[in-house]
């Protein structure tokens, strides 16, 4: 209760400065669209000669990457703390931050969330919607309950894969230059994992279980039923995969070293 | 009951040191060269609810390590701290509630949003009511003369305006003590008169006590009669500022400007004490003990006409420096 009241309270703050750089706010919004325009076009360009990928559709592959929109416009609003090293390791914020009376890891979430990102997810929505209607899918009421459970998993998925690699600052004074690798691999698991070898499948679905971000929950609102049981997988490892990051999250909180004055 | 207490307290941090050339770097690469350095070595002290203390020292001497353990930012290596009954890193979030904490260098406000608009956050952070938050602060922000900047951005303050936020902003929960890191660094005199001036209020008032780190002695002087002298981690004096002076300050420097030149053997022979020449040899400054001082006046009026004297207390900087450089076993 008194974590959601300070998320509200730090979420209006956040709107209003926000609204204080009106300019700042336009361009902002704008570049967002264009940079999630070019992204669908992209998806279009490198689908629209392949009607086939290893037995799905174009449309079946657009859907899934507007799927994969939505779980990753969550992380990228609350859960982006890629320079947390630079930011409070470095130049050590950290110390700040551990002087209230609030988890450290819940105050750099309010401090680094870009709500904006959440336009990312609406794109995501409009993009699930073209494919679906080209694939005439139906859906069900409690697909709408499903739908948020598999977004939240996929979110807490991608959460807690970069929480845990931001954990690792705590360890290590390098500047962790894997951040930029991350999201080009958390980009895999929005393409149907079977067109990947073996191995790499298996990377994504239990080392770094980016497919549970795209194709496996999107899978069941595809209706393909030899996937179901990693569809519903979805939320329980999101709630694995943050346990584990939060608990190294506070392992690493207890070396933290502090920065020099 | 003690508001901190801190026994054998250790602090040991890893670094290591890096080998020459590349080669070197490669070896590095497999191998490391790990070196311990103890930042903290195994300090014991107490400190009761309402006491001012300085805690001093030179740069490097452990002054922050020692702080961020007590306001539970570090683990310690090893030893026992229990501040406000509890301990700092083991309670974090409860503990932290008990304290206010002022980084001179580092901003506790957020930097794009007005001065009230952090207040707030904090109020709602520290689950302040509004009962409590406006009975305290207004006395506060009235003291602290901040009342006009509220609605400005941080960003747009000069540092003495800031750091004077900043020190409302660590009162905001009206904690029973305060941390303070070098609070009163590059502020300008009437800042600083302003700020000390509110310490002692708020001592006074709600009986806090202050832990307070600066390089700036008159700070110390103004505010604290208790002093803790760290050097290398470890504690090398703990006491009054009263009785540290007694013993280190107890000598006058007494400068005589004479109408004629002398020279040392002349003075010397007159009044056997360190005699040490200023700007030329009508300049002669001599160190004397505080009970000599009416002796030595009165020997040099009677034997040279001169043109000017006048006489200086060392200062606690002087002293201070003098420990470093010397040592505190002579004291």
């Amino acid at each position: 209760m008194f974590y959601i009241s300070i998320f509200l309270q730090y979420m209006s703050q956040y709107i209003k400065t926000k609204l204080q750089y009106r300019t700042d706010l336009f361009v902002e919004f704008l570049s967002d669209l264009m940079f999630q325009g070019v992204n669908l076009i992209f998806i279009l360009v490198v689908f629209g000669h392949t009607q086939f990928l290893n037995g799905w559709t174009r449309d079946e592959i657009i859907f899934i990457y507007g799927f994969f929109l939505v779980p990753f416009a969550l992380f990228a609003s609350f859960f982006n703390i890629w320079d947390f090293n630079e930011r409070y390791i470095v130049r050590g914020e950290m110390d700040r931050v551990l002087t209230r009376p609030v988890h450290s890891l819940f105050q750099i979430v309010l401090e680094r969330m870009e709500l904006e990102s959440l336009l990312g997810g609406i794109t995501g929505l409009i993009v699930m919607g073209y494919a679906a209607s080209r694939l005439h899918l139906t859906f069900h009421w409690y697909d709408v309950i499903l739908f948020v459970l598999f977004v939240l998993g996929g979110t807490f998925v991608y959460a807690g894969i970069f929480i845990s690699l931001a954990s690792i600052s705590f360890w290590s004074d390098a500047r962790s230059s894997i951040m930029p690798m991350m999201y080009n691999i958390g980009n895999y698991g929005r393409y149907p994992v079977d067109i990947y070898n073996r191995v790499i499948r298996y990377i994504l679905t239990w080392i770094l279980p980016f497919a549970f971000v795209g194709v496996y929950p999107a899978a069941y609102f595809l209706r393909k039923t030899e996937w179901y049981t990693y569809s519903f997988l979805t939320p329980v490892m999101g709630v694995i995969c943050f346990t584990l990051s939060l608990l190294l999250w506070n392992a690493g909180v207890k070396r933290y070293r502090g920065a020099g004055n | 009951m003690y508001a901190i207490e801190v026994e054998k307290l250790r602090k040991e941090f890893k670094s290591y040191s890096s080998r020459s050339g590349l080669a070197g770097a490669f070896r590095d690469l497999f191998t490391r060269n790990y070196k311990i350095v103890r930042a903290v070595d195994d300090i014991s002290f107490t400190v009761k609810q309402g006491e001012m203390v300085g805690y001093i020292g030179e740069n490097g001497a452990g002054k922050s390590t020692t702080i961020k353990m007590l306001t539970g930012i570090l683990t310690p290596t090893s030893g026992r701290v229990v501040v406000n009954g509890m301990n700092p890193h083991k309670e974090r979030e409860r503990f932290v509630q008990t304290i206010g904490v002022v980084f001179g260098q580092r901003s506790q406000l957020w930097w794009d949003i007005a001065v009230q608009e952090s207040f707030r956050l904090l109020k709602k952070v520290y689950r302040v009511s509004d009962q409590a938050y406006n009975e305290h602060m207004d006395h506060v922000i009235e003291t602290l003369d901040i009342g006009p900047l509220l609605d400005k951005p941080v960003r747009k303050l000069s540092l003495g305006q800031r750091m004077r936020c900043e020190l409302a902003a660590a009162l905001i929960h009206n904690p029973p003590l305060l941390f303070l890191d070098e609070p009163t660094i590059g502020l300008d005199v009437l800042v600083k008169l302003k700020i000390r001036q509110f310490l002692k209020e708020i001592n006074e008032k709600y009986n806090t006590t202050i832990l307070l780190t600066t390089h700036d002695m008159t700070d110390i002087e103004a505010l604290c009669e208790r002093v803790i002298m760290l050097d290398e981690g470890k504690i090398i004096y703990d006491g009054s500022l009263q009785h540290l002076k007694q013993n280190w300050g107890e000598g006058r420097q007494i400068h005589f400007q004479f109408r004629d030149m002398v020279s040392k053997e002349e003075l010397t022979s007159l009044v056997p004490v360190t005699w040490e020449q200023g700007e030329d040899r009508y300049n002669w400054i001599a160190h004397v003990l505080t009970h000599d001082m009416a002796h030595v006046i009165g020997k040099i009026v009677s034997s040279y006409e001169l043109k000017d004297i006048h006489i200086r207390e060392v200062s606690t900087e002087e002293i201070i420096s003098n420990i470093y450089e010397e040592g505190i076993h002579h004291g």
